[in-house]
């Protein structure tokens, strides 16, 4: 398997040459990198200068236990045809990471604004990030795993002493 | 007295100038429940007949489907990411359900490979066909909407007699094949239904020079460059000229063993993202004629028989699958610590793009009338987008 990615090989070896971090070729096409947030942007920098110019994407994944959120960025080679993914961990009580605004511009821009509604995390140097999708929300970011969305509907939506209704408080 | 009345009613270009006010700019609100919109809209700030500035304002389909999965076995979700997009389910059938397999590692057998892409690319034309339905009805001519949902329903007609859903499939792709078999003349009536949709393709080439190229041709122009740094991609990409499908450049299922083209234009105006929509559902008659050829003998879902959800654990990892379907590059990306339900599910539907930034850009220095025309040309869908 591993002689076969060339292609794959080859930008892990061109960012672990400057970054010094490992990367890892999960499949044909596929690479995963790691970094700390402070070195995001230079790397996001040097790899739409290696030709990932198509930001597919960017996730987070919320890990209360552990204390952070993980940041994933989704990229796309049009010349290289490979998805790179980086990966960043904040720390969930201070949620703040550099935009990619200045890189993968309105795209990114898009992108940060939902996940700063669904997650909260604040992005620094994106100017609107006013929420997307949900009108008039005033509690927690809801994609986060503490937001328990069954207690929330159950007291929104349900009502304890209507006879009908007490069901679902059972 | 007659003649009095007609002096005073005659109204002259100074009661004109009257009447119209100096200050010509004012907001306009396209949408939300608006039948060339759905559900989704878009606030205007117009200056005579010229767009000056445009905002999505969407949310109004946002149903949390990235938090719902969370709770939910993969074989639920399965159904749930029906809804993802429901113009084209089957498509979004598919990405799910290849995230799935790619976590677990089962080897989906031949045949259900070939059946997947079957459904993917009928799923493709009858939702190009939805398209040539709703961009005729924002242009003016109503024939051509009718037609297009009439023989769109011949595909349902297939839909309903191997899935048992006519738009909605419930998970007929699910993770480690698919649901049933293919019955017995299924083969048969895809071939019917084929050359009734190459009969529709050829009324659309008739109506052709009447309507589309009038309206579209010059509208909506999306540089390569734009395209590309507003994210862009599938249809709208290659009407700027970039060669790329994903179904070449990163292929899943069965389709580097099939032949077909990548068809791309250079003007990438709205006339362009429509000519590629045409030869596309072409190379979909291809592809499909291919896999019945093809189809092998075999078992459909591994394991075949379907275990109790509650016994199946997805294996510890991070895969982020891409398809293209019929509006653009669509993902999952999905993340699991060994539970029974994934950990996290993200969805990258193509028109969160499309409907955001790539719409406010074209809209931009458009006139009114060239509104409809731009909008849907971008074949855009609010349900994937808000998810």
């Amino acid at each position: 398997m591993a002689e076969i990615l060339h292609k794959e090989g080859k930008v892990i070896e061109d960012i672990s040459a400057k970054f010094k971090i490992a990367g890892k070729a999960q499949r044909e096409r596929r690479v995963w990198v790691t970094i700390d947030k402070d070195n995001l942007i230079a790397l996001c920098n040097f790899v739409k200068e290696l030709g990932f110019e198509h930001l597919s994407a960017i996730s987070v994944t919320d890990w209360p236990e552990e204390g952070t959120f993980e940041l994933t960025y989704h990229l796309w080679s049009y010349s290289k045809k490979i998805l790179l993914t980086i990966k960043t961990k904040l720390d969930r009580t201070d949620p703040i990471v550099d935009s990619v605004i200045s890189i993968w511009r309105e795209n990114a821009q898009i992108h940060e604004r939902e996940l700063h509604e669904l997650f909260g995390v604040e992005f620094e140097g994106n100017e609107d990030l006013t929420p997307l999708f949900l009108e008039d929300w005033d509690g927690p970011p809801p994609f986060r795993k503490d937001f328990d969305w069954k207690e929330y509907v159950r007291q929104q939506c349900y009502d304890q002493a209507n006879e009908r209704e007490r069901a679902y408080y059972d | 007295m007659t003649k009095q009345m007609n002096e005073k009613e005659l109204i002259t270009i100074e009661h004109i100038e009257q009447i119209i006010p100096e200050d010509t700019d004012y907001n306009f609100y396209f949408g939300p429940a608006h039948s060339g919109s759905g559900n989704f809209g878009v606030k205007l700030r117009i200056d005579g007949e010229k767009v000056t500035s445009a905002r999505a304002d969407p949310g109004y389909l946002h149903r949390g489907f990235e938090k719902l999965m969370e709770y939910r076995v993969p074989m639920q979700n399965a159904v749930l990411s029906d809804r993802v997009c429901v113009l084209e389910a089957l498509n979004w059938n598919l990405v799910h359900a290849e995230a799935v397999d790619e976590l677990t590692g089962i080897e989906v057998p031949q045949r259900a490979r070939y059946i997947r892409v079957l459904m993917a690319e009928l799923s493709r034309l009858q939702s190009h066909l939805i398209w040539y339905g709703v961009m005729s009805l924002a242009l003016g001519f109503d024939t051509g909407f009718k037609m297009a949902f009439g023989y769109r329903d011949y595909i349902l007609d297939i839909f309903e007699l191997i899935t048992g859903g006519r738009v909605y499939p419930a998970g007929y792709i699910c993770p480690g094949g698919v649901r049933r078999d293919l019955p017995d003349g299924s083969e048969d009536k895809i071939k019917r239904v084929l050359d009734q949709t190459e009969e529709m393709m050829q009324k659309m080439k008739d109506f052709d020079n009447i309507v589309f190229s009038k309206r579209t041709r010059g509208v909506g122009i999306l540089r390569t460059e734009d395209a590309i740094r507003l994210g862009a991609t599938g249809p709208v990409l290659r009407a700027c000229g970039v060669k790329t499908d994903v179904r070449k450049d990163d292929p899943y299922e069965i389709y580097n063993e099939l032949e077909f083209d990548i068809p791309v234009r250079e003007e990438g105006d709205a006339y362009a993202r429509c000519l590629i929509r045409g030869r596309e559902m072409e190379e979909s008659i291809k592809i499909i004629k291919q896999v019945l050829n093809r189809i092998p003998q075999g078992n459909i879902r591994e394991p075949a028989k379907i275990t109790p959800p509650s016994r199946v654990k997805i294996p510890e990892g991070e895969v982020y699958v891409r398809n293209e379907l019929a509006r653009g590059e669509g993902c999952v990306y999905m993340r699991s610590v060994g539970g029974r339900e994934p950990y996290r599910v993200k969805i990258r539907g193509p028109d969160f793009l499309h409907m955001i930034p790539v719409l406010e850009h074209l809209l931009k220095g458009a006139e009114i009338a060239d509104i409809p025309a731009i909008y849907w040309s971008l074949n855009i869908c609010p349900a994937d987008m808000d998810r």
